[in-house]
């Protein structure tokens, strides 16, 4: 039985999809080219999140903005790609990127196992990198340097926040092979990140 | 070629290279260390600044990640991050044909 306090059940109604482009266009274009840093496959995810929302217009409940119900889709589109991207490759490919992980991972340190190049005191502020948009703009070119199948899985990881089973699941991979792709892609983005940002700003 | 052995890499005494210290902050970051290797972890953070250092970029860029959107709510994106004319009249046609 419904609670009289409960609220109603709103009547749904999308706005009229001409002015999704303003609305929205820019905002999940964004969105996507934090997650693939690739412009014509954003601009495709952007499209066919558009078409997707048009298809499926009567699933808009109306219990989220229209905009979070978008951001839901694209999700899932994003995720599909990363997908297909992993199944994609080959026994070879796997190995020869496993093998590409740990030398890359070897290559940050001597033969002793010290660093190459000792990590600094970056002397955070992490409300003040979030909100700087060259900081996003030199970390998205850092993560644009990471393998793709390595910047996807980080980017689930990291911006999606999804938890490792999750990932292994939806990737095809096991947890050792994800922790050692996190794990590269930290050492280089944090490289990277020292050299064209934290070492400038001091 | 084997892949990394993590039993391997963090096994080889209390005392661990920066390395393999850097592999266990990476680790602990993902699951809930072994006793084990938390006690290496701790220790080698204990002796060794720059891997303490290397410990206090990750969380920050974890903690930098997972705010994201608010840069997306909240800051105006540059130029490069906007959808191009071109891209927006595309999706606008497709969007006309099939609306």
């Amino acid at each position: 039985m419904q609670s009289p306090l409960a609220p109603k059940p709103l009547k749904a109604s999308l706005s009229d999809p001409a002015t999704w482009v303003d609305q929205h266009g820019d905002y999940l274009f964004r969105y996507a080219m934090m997650r693939l840093r690739n412009k014509d496959l954003a601009e495709n995810m952007v499209q066919e999140t558009f078409l997707a929302a048009i298809t499926g217009k009567n699933s808009f409940s109306g219990r989220s903005t229209e905009r979070t119900w978008m951001v839901g889709i694209l999700k899932h589109k994003i995720i599909d790609h990363y997908r297909r991207d992993f199944r994609e490759k080959t026994v070879t490919d796997l190995q020869g990127q496993q093998n590409d992980e740990e030398q890359t991972i070897d290559s940050f340190y001597d033969a002793a196992g010290d660093p190459r190049k000792f990590p600094k005191d970056w002397m955070p502020e992490p409300e003040a990198l979030l909100h700087n948009k060259e900081f996003w703009e030199t970390l998205q070119h850092c993560m644009g340097k990471l393998p793709q199948n390595t910047a996807h899985a980080f980017a689930m990881r990291e911006l999606d926040d999804k938890d490792t089973g999750e990932i292994c699941k939806e990737l095809g991979i096991t947890p050792t092979n994800l922790w050692v792709m996190l794990h590269r892609a930290r050492l280089q983005l944090r490289e990277c990140l020292e050299r064209n940002w934290f070492d400038l700003k001091k | 070629m084997t892949p990394i052995n993590l039993e391997k890499e963090t096994r080889t005494g209390w005392l661990v290279s920066c390395k393999q210290a850097a592999l266990l902050v990476s680790l602990s970051f993902e699951r809930r260390l072994s006793l084990r290797e938390f006690i290496v972890m701790r220790l080698h953070l204990c002796l060794c600044k720059t891997c303490s250092f290397y410990r206090a970029q990750i969380s920050v860029l974890r903690k930098v990640f997972i705010r994201h959107e608010e840069l997306l709510d909240n800051v105006p994106p540059l130029e490069q991050d906007r959808l191009s004319l071109q891209a927006k009249e595309r999706i606008r046609g497709a969007l006309g044909r099939k609306g």
